[in-house]
């Protein structure tokens, strides 16, 4: 897949002349100039909150510019029609739920809408159309399914097919990878590029992962803090110094010599050697341990042995049973079957606040109320050594300073956690279960939603807490690269049970990804960390 | 493969067919609903008798006359009525993308029946002719304000923020209806059947006024129906296929409140017919709106009327309002509702 | 008030350690301070609130007759007339803003309330059911509790589903809601019109004719329920973290809930049996509660008690005095408090 092939970009059909976006009185975007080229592949990027999915909405004009215009063939696009501009754009948004019971077939010939007129009957030309782009998204065995029984991947599908039934030139598409793992990445991004190469349409899209971004796209926009701070082809966009001013992290770019391919891999702090030895206790093993919610059983008979004092990252795809092995560990979730030893003692023995004493749990997506201040929030996690008579002690005072300023968080004791940022709030839960004086701490998923800024940020703070406390830690994580960087342990998942477990260098191998993920990769190994880098085929 | 293929069209075919002869069944099973509430009541008739009564009047039978005087014109609000507060649910769920909408908990019933007893205590309304009027004004302007304090904020439009609305609005107005009725123990007998629902004592002058209305809106509401569907996929979808979705929402409005202010007017705030009735449908038809709206219309008629018979039946000889009676039934059916998981998710 | 909404910036709290031996208490001066100012408060508008009437007192009268050493003129309009009414409203107020703050914090959403959720729809179906079938008052809190009891039962059972989510149990609430009030006004008009605007009466709510005896009930509810709430909420700051996260701190969340929803429907149903369904007062006072004194703790638990007596105290007043004809309370709290509502939830962004 290289670049070279096609000639450089000559032509346009849509394009914005120094826009300037706003929503309400905020303005999230300035003096933007963009000129999409047809017959590519285009992707924009950028953290959280730049103004990446804004622009993508000015420029299929869902949202109308405070300043400048956008053009699509030379004219200003507000100026047209709304279905003239939607017989020639196409766009999938960020999905709304639908209707319940919907069909493929029923979605899909809804994106005939801009084809046809008040009362008038689907004419023959609309069933092609609707046939076509069912099979040009391989949803076609799908027709009679509701959307909503789909797989992500399936789903996001069916949403291209309507999007394509509309049988525009252009195609926009926004962040249509969130929530899906990497097999089903993959399917969507092979459907884009065939979309283009075999059939010639303009894409664009918006990412958040820059990996991706370089692997499918011919051109890059990358933008900041609502202004574009680089654009081009993938060599010029994806090298240390951009990635630096784009996302405020060091990174290094490999190159795949195989495919021209570029990786970025975002250096934190380098990891120091353990020295300290493991605290007493927190020896955590399972053995043929099975559970799940009511009854369907998501875990099925895992055996795990966690090295104390370490690291250890369960990784696998979606819905593998990961983040149900980290609650059933915790308490959270009965055991149907085997048990899970703590220090040698199963983890049902005894009252919940005793096991709350010797391990802690941060779970996902937790939102801390209205007007608690940091302090207060870091000061619940002395919870299960308080009773209402008994509301502080000096070891709850020593305990919550001591996590504030592991966390480093002193200065921001008395903010409200709602003023935080992303990367902030995360600390602050992080320094809530850290009060809670436990040597085994497990984390469910601690970087999703956070920028790459963020989690490195999140994952520094992680592995020093465990270098300088000796704490064993075990967590979730998606994305397999953060896994081989901060990992002493890897346990890969698949379908509730176990497939490998180990040092991240044994166990990261073509044959895991492919079994565990169900894509084709090659893995080298960082030349720095000697850690391995994985890094996706595509096609 | 290819002979797959080929078969496609067929169960589509099928399908479309069957739709129709479920419309066809829904007619009949309506029209045998009708038939049913001119025969029962505290009086029982036969069927021969009530059908005489409107083909070939006798004025000397003293059944005949009931039901010329009395069922008839029930009957006739029972079927405008049912058929619009159905349409118009239905409507309300597609234009807010909100399962839990409809006229009571949108909180029109209430505006409307505030602005009814209000211009009774002030304005010493007798005619109910005049409360159609007062009805759609009442009704616009607590839908207007639901809607807008419902997907106001960053958030849009959530099913909980706008049943919280609905609700609230709802109690302050039912607290000063209820303030103005202890002011006044008059406009509380005058009031307090009106106010509970129902059928019955009806004039049928209230509904030659109120059915142009009801016939406009949901003409229009079944006209609308492609539009419906588009719109159901989400607001950036729709815009993005072309819809002015802010134009079309504004129609979908006003045929709403046309709808359900005159059904107000005719029979009281009749609750949970307008919610339930899209729901049931959409368990047989699907979400296609197409089909949605006009098994509404007759699955609407069917509910009302049924609930209107069942409470002459239920406490003979005395009679339970229809209004109570749907709500009664209704309710569960929105624990139902948000029972399933989507809703509360949302 | 202004001053303390500040959001972003750091304030640093006044908290004091008292220790006991094992007992050891945290306690926020600046909340005991708001207490204080409070209490002196209510007890300034109930001095005022006796004084007015159709036999006005002056305010020095009316303190020596509280303190039993008036005339026996003015005696018998104070102690006998408006004491009682006076003591019922700060009383009842104060259970009813307490409720609010119970059910706020176990649903974890600012916008619920006993009569959003159907409590108080559930207890008025009752008593008016006992007013309307047995012409008696006698009971009548008994009813009320029960029914208030039962309705609280009801939506929990119905919002079960392997726990609880806290946007289920609102549309449930409503729905419970709904049936009662369907059946509450089947009964209406089933009966005739005397006994009916009596019942049309008490579901308005009113503080109106209170005897010594409503006092003592409501007084003897609020004496067991307050201290109960009050250290509830040292578990409720932990359950406000959600469910997850209060389960892997240890504590035993169903559990919690439970008592917590036993005693919210106690605060409800007392003072409900007693004054009738006054609405907003346990929705509106808990956030006023919190505006001012941050996230709800025992302290700011008994300073939402506070505040829940002075507002029913004011809010009564206003029906009595302020315009020519005498309406129920219920009438003017919720013209003041469901337009407060609605400004929340237009306020409230994705959170709902």
């Amino acid at each position: 897949m290289t670049t070279t092939v096609l000639a450089a970009p000559t032509e346009s059909r849509l394009q914005s002349e120094a826009v300037t976006l706003a929503y309400g009185d905020a303005t999230v975007a300035r003096d933007l100039s963009v000129r999409i080229p047809d017959g590519r592949v285009t992707s924009i990027i950028g953290p959280n909150g730049c103004g990446k999915s804004t622009l993508l909405r000015a420029l299929v004009r869902l949202l109308r510019p405070r300043g400048g215009t956008v053009y699509l063939d030379g004219q200003a696009i507000h100026r047209l029609g709304t279905k003239e501009v939607a017989r020639r754009l196409g766009l999938l948004s960020q999905q709304s739920p639908l209707p319940e019971a919907i069909t493929v077939e029923d979605l899909v010939r809804r994106g005939r809408f801009p084809h046809q007129s008040f009362l008038q009957p689907p004419s023959d030309r609309d069933h092609e159309a609707v046939e076509r782009a069912l099979a040009l998204a391989g949803v076609e065995d799908l027709r009679d399914r509701p959307v909503d029984e789909l797989s992500g991947g399936q789903r996001q599908r069916a949403w291209i097919a309507m999007t394509l039934a509309q049988e525009t030139p252009i195609l926009l598409l926004d962040e249509p990878t969130t929530f899906l793992d990497v097999a089903h990445q993959q399917e969507v991004f092979d459907l884009v590029r065939r979309l283009n190469r075999e059939e010639g349409r303009t894409v664009v899209l918006v990412l958040h992962e820059v990996n991706d971004a370089a692997r499918v796209s011919d051109h890059i926009v990358a933008m900041r803090d609502g202004a574009i701070v680089a654009e081009g082809v993938p060599e010029d966009v994806v090298n240390p110094e951009q990635l630096l001013t784009i996302f405020g992290v060091p990174c290094d770019v490999m190159c795949d010599p195989a495919t021209a391919a570029r990786t970025c891999i975002p250096r934190g702090c380098l990891l120091q050697p353990h020295i300290t030895s493991a605290r007493a206790g927190g020896v955590l093993r399972t053995s043929d341990l099975s559970s799940g919610y009511g009854d369907r059983r998501v875990v099925q008979g895992v055996n795990v042995d966690i090295a104390p004092g370490r690291i250890t990252a369960i990784v696998g795809a979606n819905a593998c049973g990961k983040s149900t092995l980290l609650k059933t560990l915790a308490r959270l979730l009965p055991i149907t079957q085997g048990e899970a030893l703590l220090d040698g003692r199963s983890v049902l023995e005894g009252r919940h606040r005793e096991l709350a004493c010797r391990l802690a749990m941060l779970g996902q997506g937790a939102v801390a109320p209205a007007g608690v201040t940091v302090e207060e929030l870091v000061a619940a996690g002395r919870y299960p050594y308080q009773r209402w008579w008994r509301q502080w002690s000096p070891e709850d005072e020593a305990a919550v300073t001591r996590s504030l300023e592991a966390t480093g968080l002193g200065a921001l004791r008395h903010r409200q956690v709602e003023t935080l940022s992303g990367g902030q709030r995360q600390r602050v839960w992080i320094a809530m279960t850290l009060a809670q004086d436990t040597p085994v701490m497990l984390l469910d998923e601690p970087t999703t939603f956070l920028d790459i800024a963020h989690q490195v940020e999140v994952l520094d703070l992680i592995a020093d807490l465990n270098r300088r406390e000796g704490r064993t830690i075990v967590m979730v994580l998606h994305d397999l690269a953060q896994a081989a960087r901060y990992a002493d342990e890897i346990v890969a998942m698949k379908d509730g049970e176990v497939i490998a477990s180990g040092p991240p260098a044994e166990v990261i191998t073509v044959d895991l990804v492919r079994t565990v993920f169900g894509i084709d990769c090659r893995v080298t190994p960082d030349p720095l960390t000697q850690r391995p880098v994985v890094l996706p085929a595509l096609d | 493969m290819s002979a797959e293929v080929v078969q496609r069209p067929l169960p589509r075919l099928r399908l479309r067919w069957s739709r129709g002869a479920g419309l066809f069944l829904c007619a009949l099973g309506a029209l045998a609903v009708c038939v049913l509430s001119l025969r029962i009541g505290s009086l029982d008739v036969s069927t021969a008798d009530s059908l005489a009564a409107i083909f070939d009047y006798d004025a000397g039978s003293y059944e005949q006359t009931v039901v010329r005087s009395l069922r008839v014109p029930r009957t006739l609000i029972g079927v405008a009525v049912g058929a619009a507060l159905a349409v118009a649910g239905g409507t309300m769920q597609a234009a807010t993308r909100n399962p839990l909408a409809g006229p009571s908990i949108l909180g029109v019933s209430a505006g409307a029946s505030f602005a009814i007893v209000t211009a009774i205590y002030f304005g010493q309304l007798t005619e109910p002719m005049q409360y159609v009027w007062f009805a759609f004004a009442g009704g616009l302007a607590t839908s207007a304000l639901v809607y807008g304090i419902g997907t106001a904020g960053a958030g849009g439009a959530s099913p909980v923020k706008l049943a919280l609305a609905g609700v609230i609005v709802s109690a302050l107005l039912t607290s000063w209806t209820s303030a103005l009725l202890l002011l006044d123990r008059e406009t509380l007998d005058a009031v307090r059947f009106w106010s509970a629902g129902s059928l019955a004592g009806r004039d049928l002058q209230v509904l030659w006024t109120a059915l142009p209305f009801l016939i406009v809106g949901t003409t229009g509401a079944l006209l609308m129906s492609h539009q419906l569907n588009v719109l159901s996929l989400g607001d950036d979808a729709a815009r993005a296929l072309g819809m002015h979705t802010g134009r079309v929402r504004g129609v979908a409005a006003v045929l709403v409140v046309l709808m359900t202010g005159a059904a107000v007017a005719a029979a009281g705030p009749i609750g949970f017919v307008g919610l339930a009735v899209p729901h049931i449908v959409r368990v047989v038809v699907g979400p296609d709106y197409r089909w949605v709206l006009p098994y509404s219309v007759f699955v609407g008629v069917m509910l009302l009327l049924g609930a209107d018979i069942l409470g002459r039946i239920l406490m003979r000889p005395s009679e339970i309002q229809v209004g109570i009676v749907t709500a009664a039934v209704g309710a569960p059916f929105l624990i139902w509702i948000a029972r399933q998981r989507r809703v509360a998710d949302v | 008030m202004a001053a303390s909404i500040d959001a972003a910036a750091p304030r640093p709290p006044r908290l004091r350690t008292l220790r006991l031996g094992a007992v050891s208490l945290r306690i926020d001066l600046r909340v005991l301070l708001l207490i204080a100012v409070a209490a002196a408060g209510t007890f300034a508008l109930a001095c005022w609130a006796m004084t007015l009437g159709s036999f006005p007192i002056a305010v020095v009268d009316v303190v020596r007759s509280v303190l039993g050493q008036g005339s026996d003129e003015y005696d018998f309009v104070v102690r006998t007339l408006r004491l009682p009414r006076v003591l019922s409203a700060v009383l009842a107020g104060a259970l009813l803003a307490l409720s609010g703050a119970v059910f706020q914090g176990l649903v974890r959403n600012a916008l619920v309330s006993p009569d959003i959720i159907g409590i108080n729809a559930g207890a008025s179906l009752f008593a008016v059911f006992w007013i309307l079938t047995l012409r008696s008052s006698a009971l009548l809190p008994v009813a009320a509790f029960v029914g208030a009891v039962l309705a609280a039962v009801l939506v929990y059972v119905l919002t079960w589903k392997g726990g609880v989510s806290g946007n289920r149990l609102i549309l449930v609430g409503i729905g419970v809601n709904a049936m009662c009030a369907a059946a509450t006004t089947f009964l209406i008009v089933r009966f005739p019109i005397d006994d009916v605007s009596r019942a049309v009466l008490w579901t308005t709510g009113s503080v109106y004719a209170s005897s010594w005896g409503d006092v003592a009930l409501l007084g003897a509810g609020l004496a067991v329920l307050l201290p109960a709430g009050a250290v509830l909420m040292w578990a409720m700051r932990v359950l406000q973290l959600g469910d997850q996260t209060a389960r892997s701190l240890g504590q035993a969340v169903e559990r919690t809930r439970l008592t917590l929803m036993l005693v919210g429907c106690g605060l409800s149903a007392v003072a409900i049996s007693i004054v009738g369904p006054i609405g907003f007062v346990a929705f509106m006072l808990p956030h006023v509660a919190r505006m001012v004194a941050g996230p709800m703790s025992g302290g700011v638990f008994v300073f939402t008690a506070m505040l829940g007596g002075a507002y029913l105290l004011a809010a009564d007043v206003v029906a009595q005095h302020a315009l020519p004809v005498s309406l129920p309370v219920g009438v003017v709290t919720s013209a003041l408090g469901a337009p407060y509502f609605l400004f929340l939830l237009w306020r409230t962004n994705a959170r709902l």
